[in-house]
């Protein structure tokens, strides 16, 4: 992956990145800049952190990866093809996409708000049947017990879950994430934190994640890129994040070293 | 004669005002939704018609019910018979309440099942099909409640202009100084009202999403 | 999805009622005959269906005291009811929208051709009486100053004052074209009054002339005398029964039976009748009764 904002970090060639930005710049209506200039790319079975406070840009950087948004001017390729020739539709199926208060259809049980996607793609009953039994038992929810089960009778852990088993109901090759864990209690977080590098490992997907919470980063990412004020300060690896030097970055590193501290002290 | 023997004996009459009643409310309630509900989608897809729509029908709803029977009499095909006049116009009343409980009620959904649903590629269609009209479907039907209600009542007065129903009786009664007759309009009325309101607030209850 | 499974049970429930109502209550073998919001429509209808009772022993309902015309004419085209008494210059004018004639028999014949064609009504032989606009004076004041006919009109006191209700101060074939074709001129203009006030002022002498009915029940109960449109200046409001035709195909006995009552009831005998409901306050089905036995109709 190429940082060519700070232009430090080398990698081997890799086969062609899955989804790419180029220039990318996104402005409201009235004029406000929320993207500028925006580059990097991101390989296959990689994990993107999207690093930021809130406003920095990484949402709309998300959104426009599934065509959500749609850039002002710069081009999102997705599969080496600009997500304006691709059909929206079709781009957000091939697209796995878990949003922070996940929105699980209410009036949808645990099976039908899984088996959304393979329903829409007209998968054969049988075929989406067992798919839903094994994405529920991957995300660690019985289906004996779960599928039937409507989404007001979940606690909060096990409605994220069911979202992440939406998400990859259709087995697409990217998986979009906005603030995954952030309505979690910290408890519950650290475990579907776990879960989910479980099947990370398992999986091998290409995965974007947004999130303002540094730990998480490092823990999720393979590569981390920090956001501030709509530009790309700079894309890292877990090693390279922890020495790099810019600012933005810089305050996240000393901010991590004393959340340790402070967790080191209390032990 | 008591009520209740007037009641009897009448009792067939009660009987073909009451279905004359229906079929003008039924009629007016069947177009009233069927215009009235893609209305009220459309103000949500295009906010900037909710002005106008909901204006427009609140202007309908405002002008006192006589008055509107009587504007549409000169109408060529409408004036010329008085039921299909009166249906145009309870249709006009009814769509108001219906149009502004759809537009309340797709609003209404949570705004993160929508993005959740457009993320994962729901067309526009399938959205409002599969997510937005269930969530909403008690509210709208709170809407078409309100809406056949007061069309009952508002049907009473179709009958000044000809278009028969319960409310004749009414106004026979009030000519002839009878009580009984004008009885024999408005309890049979009153009764639809309702048991609409009540077979409908279960219907309503039925289809409440669950948070 | 069980919310839709619902919605459907909710549908297919008023499909079937939907599909009850347009078939419409069973109307059996019934006739039911209409009248409008006054005592003499409501008289009339009376005895048609006393007589249609008697004759055919087809059950009657009476749908009565319909507000006006328009109603009747509603309640006709949607079958509600099979008949009613009209006015035939009521039905030129207000239904069929055509000017207004003063011949008789081109009014009837005109309205009869009309109805038959666009609504499939048959409009029966007149009842015998011409229920049109009065001008009526005190009986004293026409003896002495010899008036019989509106011709008379320069026998008027020039101090004579006038008493209209609003409608025929308004109405085209009202008192504009009276004034016109009988060249009157009173002192003041015409007072408005209420239509039940009319006669009572006329007799208490607030007013010497006022325009009632033909049919007004006190004309034969009181010193009154009409004076005669000799210009035939009112257009003929002949009372005809009208039927729709389909009932008549239905119960072709229904025909026989009304046209028996044709020409059986003079203007004398109307506003007897009317007296006896509107003044002595007497059971309009025992007046209706009483007649038809008197006719020998029953």
């Amino acid at each position: 992956m190429n940082a060519e904002a700070n232009g430090t970090s080398t990698r081997d060639a890799s086969p062609e990145p899955l989804i790419e930005f180029r220039r990318v710049n996104y402005a409201l209506d009235s004029g406000q800049r929320l993207l500028h200039d925006v580059n990097f790319s991101v390989a296959r079975g990689e994990t993107l952190v999207l690093l930021g406070r809130s406003g920095a840009g990484k949402t709309t950087a998300l959104k426009l990866i599934n065509r959500l948004l749609e850039p002002t001017a710069g081009e999102v390729l997705v599969e080496g093809r600009s997500t304006m020739e691709w059909n929206p539709i079709e781009l957000r199926r091939h697209i796995g996409y878990v949003i922070q208060e996940i929105g699980l259809f209410p009036h949808f049980t645990v099976e039908k708000n899984v088996a959304l996607v393979p329903h829409l793609e007209k998968w054969p009953e049988d075929r989406v049947g067992a798919r839903v039994r094994e994405l529920l038992t991957m995300v660690g929810l019985e289906p004996g017990k779960f599928a039937g089960r409507y989404p007001h009778e979940l606690s909060g852990g096990q409605r994220q879950r069911v979202g992440v088993a939406r998400a990859l109901a259709a087995d697409p090759a990217i998986l979009l994430m906005d603030e995954p864990f952030g309505a979690l209690d910290p408890l519950t977080r650290g475990e579907v934190l776990t879960e989910f590098q479980d099947l990370q490992d398992r999986l091998q997907k290409t995965v974007v994640v947004v999130t303002h919470h540094v730990g998480e980063a490092l823990a999720l990412g393979t590569h981390i890129g920090v956001m501030d004020g709509g530009k790309l300060e700079g894309i890292y690896s877990r090693e390279e994040f922890l020495r790099a030097s810019g600012p933005v970055t810089s305050a996240y590193v000393a901010l991590l070293r004393m959340q340790e501290r402070a967790e080191e002290e209390d032990l | 004669m008591s009520l209740l023997e007037f009641f009897l004996k009448q009792r067939q009459e009660i009987l073909q005002s009451s279905i004359e009643h229906v079929w003008l409310v039924g009629m007016a309630m069947l177009l009233a939704v069927a215009i009235g509900v893609p209305l009220g989608v459309l103000v949500t897809r295009r906010p900037w018609l909710s002005r106008p729509i909901l204006g427009g029908a609140n202007v309908a709803e405002t002008i006192p019910s006589l008055a509107l029977f009587g504007f549409l009499l000169p109408v060529p095909w409408l004036g010329g018979r008085a039921d299909r006049m009166a249906i145009a116009a309870l249709t006009l009343y009814a769509l108001l309440p219906i149009i502004r409980n759809t537009s309340a009620g797709i609003s209404g959904v949570d705004r993160a099942v929508r993005e959740a649903a457009r993320g994962m590629g729901m067309t526009d269609w399938q959205i409002l099909y599969r997510v937005e009209l269930p969530l909403s479907l008690s509210t709208v039907l709170a809407g078409v409640r309100v809406a056949t209600v007061l069309t009952i009542g508002i049907a009473t007065i179709a009958a000044a202009v000809g278009a028969g129903g319960l409310g004749e009786f009414i106004f026979r009664g009030l000519a002839m100084v009878n009580n009984q007759l004008i009885l024999a309009g408005a309890i049979p009325a009153a009764l639809m009202a309702l048991m609409a309101d009540f077979l409908l607030s279960v219907l309503e209850r039925r289809l409440r999403p669950v948070r | 999805m069980n919310r839709w499974r619902v919605v459907r049970w909710a549908g297919g429930a008023l499909c079937c009622v939907a599909f009850v109502i347009s078939c419409g209550a069973p109307r059996g073998d019934r006739i039911v005959v209409g009248s409008k919001n006054f005592s003499e429509q409501a008289l009339l209808g009376e005895i048609l269906a006393q007589h249609l009772e008697a004759r055919t022993h087809l059950p009657v309902t009476r749908r009565f005291y319909l507000a006006g015309s328009y109603i009747c004419q509603q309640a006709m085209l949607a079958g509600r009811i099979d008949t009613y008494v009209e006015y035939t210059g009521t039905a030129l004018t207000a239904i069929l929208h055509d000017p207004i004639e003063s011949d008789a028999a081109a009014v009837f014949g005109r309205v009869q051709s009309e109805y038959r064609k666009k609504f499939g009504f048959e409009v029966m032989p007149s009842l015998g009486f011409n229920n049109t606009f009065a001008i009526v004076v005190r009986g004293e004041d026409a003896r002495r100053l010899g008036l019989e006919k509106l011709s008379d009109a320069p026998r008027f006191p020039a101090e004579w004052r006038a008493g209209f209700g609003f409608e025929f101060m308004e109405r085209p074939d009202g008192y504009a074209g009276l004034a016109r074709t009988y060249d009157l001129h009173f002192g003041a203009p015409p007072r408005i009054l209420d239509l039940g006030l009319l006669y009572r002022a006329l007799l208490e002498k607030q007013v010497d002339l006022v325009a009632g009915n033909s049919t007004d029940g006190l004309l034969a109960a009181r010193d009154l005398q009409i004076l005669a449109d000799d210009k035939h200046y009112f257009p003929p409001y002949e009372a005809v029964p009208v039927v729709r035709r389909d009932t008549l195909e239905r119960h072709p006995e229904v025909r026989a039976a009304i046209a028996e009552l044709g020409g059986k009831i003079s203007d004398a005998e109307m506003q007897k009748m009317n007296y006896a409901v509107d003044g002595q306050r007497r059971d309009i089905a025992d007046v209706a009764r009483e007649f038809l036995h008197a006719k020998g109709l029953k």
